[in-house]
């Protein structure tokens, strides 16, 4: 039952990194495949949108809630949209309850930045009143199971939970925000459709998706996050190092999987219908 | 919080046909649906969909304490962690956990204690974590009974399994199994949880007020409803083992055929 081990005997490494060399993976995919996605959105009663996403046996529920706050001095008419990771102990025995660690503020951080940069969430259209009244979103991302590679998995439940989202439509009034009786869905929030991929390497073999016992042999990852036409934003870790043509590589191929991965999740059917 | 729809309760908790506002009778259960080893790390799982409550739970255990300053030298110890997740419920909670959060831990801790044989794992620690991704009512209830079914499915040695429900009143009337609008606009909640082994209450709390005779149907009707939940819990366990049992004969079959 419990095959999560801390520390990888030289000998499984050892069989991880042949089958790599090989181009085969020991869950038998090939070094560029993903595993499958299962996508369940609006399973939360009480978020405002939220998504389960099954990345092979990763999983990730998220939720998103809102609020209504006064904006930043710098951007008086954008609203906000923060992201939060929680490795919840019940998902692995690698994770430990108590205050946010280096590894779930990494996961929070990697997919805010893919979102941020790119154009994905319309802050101008969660404006209410210039200076006054713009909606905070929080997406919050719960971590269920851990079987590698959290980042993209978070990537596609915290996308899915914003395409999924019905945030009641405010007015400026004397009296402050009223509710208009509308809410504000799908496109209202989100245009572009960032994706993260993420890839491992050990020795000079790079592979996309990490499961969990490749995760653990693995010198070094790096994720990509990418639009249509865009890299929006990259984050190599781990003690190793890329070459400039692993780099650009990768680079190239994430455009390729991106495109391919956004075609085949069509997550956009996952919109709100009011 | 400044939310746009306001969380507001309505006058009667009653419709016009004397039903409930979720369209239940007074005595009866909301639709419950429950599932074992759904989590594949975990040495044993649960998921339970409790009306519009939905939790997981997880059972790791026996292993190493930690911290090892709360090991026992005689005895196991069991520890509980019921947490809600920041959008399980209607205004944004917090992501640290709370006062609410952590009493709510001890006495699930307490409730599970009585059924499990702690003094045959000295130095070692039971750690059952609860995670409340959806809540309306209840999920201190909902959450006893899916830890119990969790460290059975993590084949812990149980004197017997636990279940717990929430009765009440409301508009003055008792009713079995609170709503979250119900707990919240309702005038009593009295959660209990009975240990099978001996039949005996091992998890009690009221709020509100009652008289004697109220007291005494509280108690009856208690066991009575338990009773079908419990057998809900117990069918969810057999499905399991039915479902390996039947994989294995498959798995028979098929290398019987090969070999022919």
């Amino acid at each position: 039952m419990m095959d999560v081990k801390r520390v990888i005997s030289k000998i499984e490494r050892k069989y991880i990194k042949n089958n790599l060399k090989k181009e085969q993976r020991i869950d038998g995919r090939g070094l560029w495949d993903y595993r499958d996605f299962k996508i369940t959105p609006g399973l939360i009663a009480s978020a405002e949108g939220s998504a389960d996403v099954l990345l092979g046996e990763t999983r990730i529920i998220t939720g998103l809630k809102y609020d209504v706050g006064t904006p930043f001095p710098d951007l008086p008419d954008e609203g906000v949209c923060t992201l939060m990771a929680e490795l919840l102990p019940l998902a692995s025995p690698l994770f430990e309850g108590g205050p946010p660690n280096n590894q779930s503020i990494e996961l929070a951080r990697v997919v805010d930045r893919g979102i941020r940069h790119a154009d994905c969430v319309q802050t101008k259209k969660l404006c209410i009143k210039e200076k006054e009244a713009v909606y905070i979103l929080f997406v919050d991302m719960y971590v269920i199971n851990h079987s590698g590679n959290l980042i993209d998995c978070g990537g596609v439940s915290a996308l899915t939970s914003l395409i999924n989202a019905h945030i009641p439509e405010g007015r400026w009034t004397e009296n402050g925000v009223e509710w208009t009786g509308k809410y504000l869905t799908g496109e209202d929030i989100v245009k572009e459709l960032p994706l993260v991929m993420t890839y491992g390497k050990i020795d000079d073999i790079v592979f996309a998706d990490p499961s969990l016992p490749e995760e653990l042999v693995s010198d070094g990852r790096i994720s990509i996050s990418v639009t249509e036409t865009q890299i929006t934003s990259i984050q190599k870790s781990g003690g190793t190092t890329f070459s400039f043509d692993e780099i650009q590589m990768l680079a190239k191929k994430s455009m390729e999987i991106g495109k391919q991965l956004r075609k085949d999740l069509d997550l956009l059917q996952y919109k709100t219908k009011i | 919080m400044v939310l746009l729809i306001k969380d507001e309760y309505p006058d009667k908790l009653f419709r016009e046909d004397g039903k409930r506002l979720d369209g239940r009778d007074k005595k009866e259960l909301r639709p419950i649906k429950m599932e074992v080893g759904v989590l594949k790390n975990a040495d044993g799982s649960a998921y339970i969909e409790w009306g519009n409550n939905k939790i997981f739970a997880a059972v790791y255990g026996p292993r190493e304490v930690h911290p090892h300053h709360l090991a026992k030298p005689d005895r196991g110890v069991l520890r509980v962690f019921y947490r809600m997740a920041t959008y399980s419920v209607f205004d944004r909670k917090r992501p640290a956990p709370g006062r609410r959060e952590k009493e709510i831990s001890m006495i699930i801790s307490d409730c599970l204690e009585p059924v499990l044989f702690l003094e045959l794992y000295p130095g070692t620690s039971f750690e059952v974590f609860i995670e409340v991704i959806d809540a309306d009512g209840g999920t201190r209830c909902a959450s006893t009974t899916v830890a119990a079914l969790a460290l059975a499915d993590a084949g812990v040695p149980m004197r017997s399994l636990v279940t717990s429900l929430a009765l009440g009143i409301i508009d003055g009337e008792l009713v079995v199994d609170l709503s979250g609008i119900e707990d919240k606009a309702g005038d009593a909640d009295l959660p209990i949880a009975i240990t099978w082994f001996n039949d005996e209450i091992s998890l009690l709390q009221f709020d509100g007020k009652m008289d004697l005779s109220q007291f005494d149907e509280f108690l009856t009707l208690s066991k009575e409803f338990a009773k079908e939940i419990y057998e809900m819990q117990v069918a969810t366990l057999k499905e399991k083992y039915l479902g390996i049992q039947e994989n294995i004969e498959k798995e028979n079959k098929n290398r019987e055929d090969d070999s022919k």
